[in-house]
């Protein structure tokens, strides 16, 4: 009941917020001053030059990494000042696809899906290896990849073993640090469509951080831009693709510039 | 009451089961998702064999993917048909959800293998019989792999300037400098430890100058060697195993192939020749604190002045079994760093591998060394030395 409540309160607040975050690495400011607020249900990409600190962000927001300065909440929880068993709470409700998908490489796929299921729930047996199968669909994988290593995985079918681990607990926001590098065209287009897919269909809140054009331009809701220590330009392609920024014209003019080459043979 | 579905539950309760003219009616209420999983699948257990069932989702809450699964398992398990349940009220972003779940359904409850036994088990023999080949193709690849080393030693000998100096410099001041602490330490107190105990049996006899003798022979012929070449096989061998291995992990062997250098002459030359050198220089220093450890508890235990002791040293120790326990050293170093670097260089695809290799890379080496100083023993018998 009290959790049901939670839910209906949590409705139009945001599901992250990050404010005013500042990381210094030495000497180095890689953060200044950053600010943004995830609505729910909401796509959302974080993109920027290499070095300009995008994973280090996302591994600050998922409490890997203690910022310098600032404050991060998850679905309310602030990450860095709330007591351990309220972090460890928040955690539960949210998954983390890293980029190599870092899967326990002892352990078979379904495994590896097996794992958060088993240590925070207490999903019955003849439940867990359906439940199990269901995240692998979920992450578009037949369930028979689910006997597999993860060291027998193509880089795509370990980068959605990954997401379905990271679905295992129905989490209400899903992070993910470049989904698509390393995938061929295809491959990433087949992702973007399953990201899309469990925004609407599941609902979850999603943030990624990329590097991939195509994803930007087909699915994302909104596109937040990094560059010097802060944030350049926030809000949807259409709108970024207009900021007057040299960084930013020259990351959407690739596009064109391709189009234009394939126009001219 | 229970053929009324407008009543509403006590707190707590998550279904209702009501016969009514045209079937069952089970009315769903609050909150259906993955933390709740255990107690909705025992209230479910409420459902028994019907033909006609409709399921009420007006007061549904909250559904997830878990519940809808939930949901058709206990169907599945009430040998209801999904396909003749007549599903009433669902909110459209639940029904989305059933909808998603019921598609895939069939292929899900096929999937049902049990998680515990991703590999399948094998019976006592059969794992006998596949270690025992296993074992022998190790052996048969380690032979391979020594005859490789030794050919890329060679090479390395004719034309010195292939020789990778500064590696082979690196990698002389890990196995061998960097080594003397340690090795110190332990053969210092192996020998206050020998001594003691010979000591506490040769005062019975009045022959408290003999444990000199024993001391001195025991450690240059046999101890020093084995102890020294243990402590480095259990240093040296597994850092070669783990460095070699996620080097290979990291695709960087490949990419010393794929520049057109020999990972041989490379990686390891360098720390064959390193070990060689540098096993029966930590023997030589091992043997020196081994018997100084012993001269250090000579003198209160069993009143063996410094001055005696090493007077009985000069008279006791025969240099032959000084340089019998020094000439074993650099054998012991190449079965243990050629052991070390092809258990590296052979790692499979995983990060598990790394660590599997490592353990058995320290296993290999001392029980190689061991072997080998048992047929070095009988060898030297046979030649009366």
């Amino acid at each position: 009941m009290q959790q049901r409540s939670g839910r209906v309160a949590e409705v139009g607040n945001p599901v992250v917020e990050v404010e005013r975050i500042v990381t210094r690495f030495g000497a180095q400011t890689v953060h200044d001053g950053i600010s943004f607020a995830l609505a729910r249900g909401t796509l959302t990409a974080l993109i920027g030059a290499s070095g300009t600190g995008k994973s280090v962000l996302l591994r600050e927001i998922i409490g890997l990494v203690r910022p310098d300065g600032g404050r991060i909440r998850v679905l309310g929880t602030d990450m860095w000042s709330a007591p351990a068993t309220a972090v460890a709470a928040v955690r539960r409700r949210f998954g983390m696809m890293f980029q190599d998908g870092a899967l326990f490489s002892s352990l078979s796929v379904a495994q590896n899906v097996a794992v958060p299921l088993i240590e925070h729930t207490r999903t019955p047996a003849e439940l867990l290896a359906p439940l199990v199968a269901l995240r692998l669909a979920q992450a578009g994988l037949a369930p028979a990849v689910g006997a597999k290593l993860p060291s027998e995985l193509s880089g795509g079918m370990r980068k959605r073993a990954a997401i379905a681990r990271a679905l295992a607990l129905e989490p209400e926001v899903l992070f993910l640090d470049e989904p698509t590098s390393g995938l061929d065209p295809a491959t990433a287009r087949a992702f973007d469509a399953l990201l899309r897919s469990l925004v609407d269909d599941l609902g979850i809140t999603v943030l990624l951080v990329t590097h991939d054009l195509d994803t930007l331009l087909t699915v994302v809701d909104r596109v937040i831009v990094l560059a010097e220590g802060a944030v350049r330009a926030d809000g949807s392609v259409t709108e970024v693709m207009r900021t007057d920024d040299a960084w930013i014209r020259a990351y959407f003019a690739i596009r064109t510039m391709a189009a234009d080459a394939v126009r001219a043979r | 009451m229970p053929g009324d579905p407008q009543t509403s539950p006590a707190p707590g309760r998550r279904l209702e089961l009501a016969a009514t003219a045209e079937g069952q009616v089970l009315t769903l209420y609050g909150d259906w998702r993955l933390h709740d999983i255990e107690s909705l699948w025992q209230a479910l257990s409420a459902i028994g064999p019907t033909a006609a069932l409709a399921i009420r989702a007006g007061e549904l809450t909250g559904f997830d993917s878990a519940g809808a699964l939930l949901l058709l398992r206990a169907l599945e398990r009430a040998g209801v048909p999904a396909a003749q349940v007549r599903w009433l009220d669902f909110a459209p972003e639940h029904a989305r959800i059933l909808d998603g779940v019921r598609r895939r359904y069939a292929e899900l409850a096929a999937a049902a293998t049990d998680l515990g036994a991703a590999r399948a088990g094998m019976s006592p023999l059969a794992t006998l019989g596949r270690h025992t080949v296993e074992v022998g193709a190790l052996l048969h690849g380690h032979l391979g792999f020594f005859g490789a080393a030794l050919a890329a030693l060679a090479e390395a000998f004719m034309h010195p300037r292939r020789l990778r100096v500064k590696e082979l410099a690196a990698q002389f001041e890990q196995v061998c400098l960097k080594a003397i602490p340690v090795v110190a330490l332990v053969t210092l107190l192996i020998g206050v430890t020998i001594a003691y105990l010979l000591g506490l049996q040769a005062e019975k006899y009045g022959a408290n100058i003999f444990v000199v003798d024993g001391v001195a022979i025991g450690m240059t012929r046999e101890f020093g060697p084995i102890i020294v070449a243990t402590i480095v096989a259990g240093r040296s061998g597994a850092a070669f195993t783990a460095q070699l291995g996620s080097m290979r992990l990291a695709e960087e062997i490949d990419a010393i192939r794929t520049l057109g250098l020999s990972p041989l002459q490379v990686l390891v030359v360098p720390r064959v020749l390193a070990l060689t050198v540098a096993l029966p220089l930590l023997v030589f220093v091992g043997d020196a604190l081994g018997i100084f450890g012993a001269m250090l508890v000579a003198d209160p235990l069993l009143g063996l002045t410094p001055a005696t002791f090493l007077e009985r040293l000069r008279d006791a120790l025969d240099l032959k079994h000084f340089w019998i326990g020094l000439a074993k050293a650099p054998v012991f170093a190449l079965f243990i760093a050629v052991i070390g670097c092809r258990m590296g260089m052979t790692v499979e695809r995983d990060t598990r591998a790394v660590g599997l290799a490592t353990t058995s890379t320290v296993v290999q080496s001392i029980v190689s060394v061991i072997l080998l100083d048992a047929g070095f023993a009988v060898l030297f018998q046979e030649l009366g030395l």
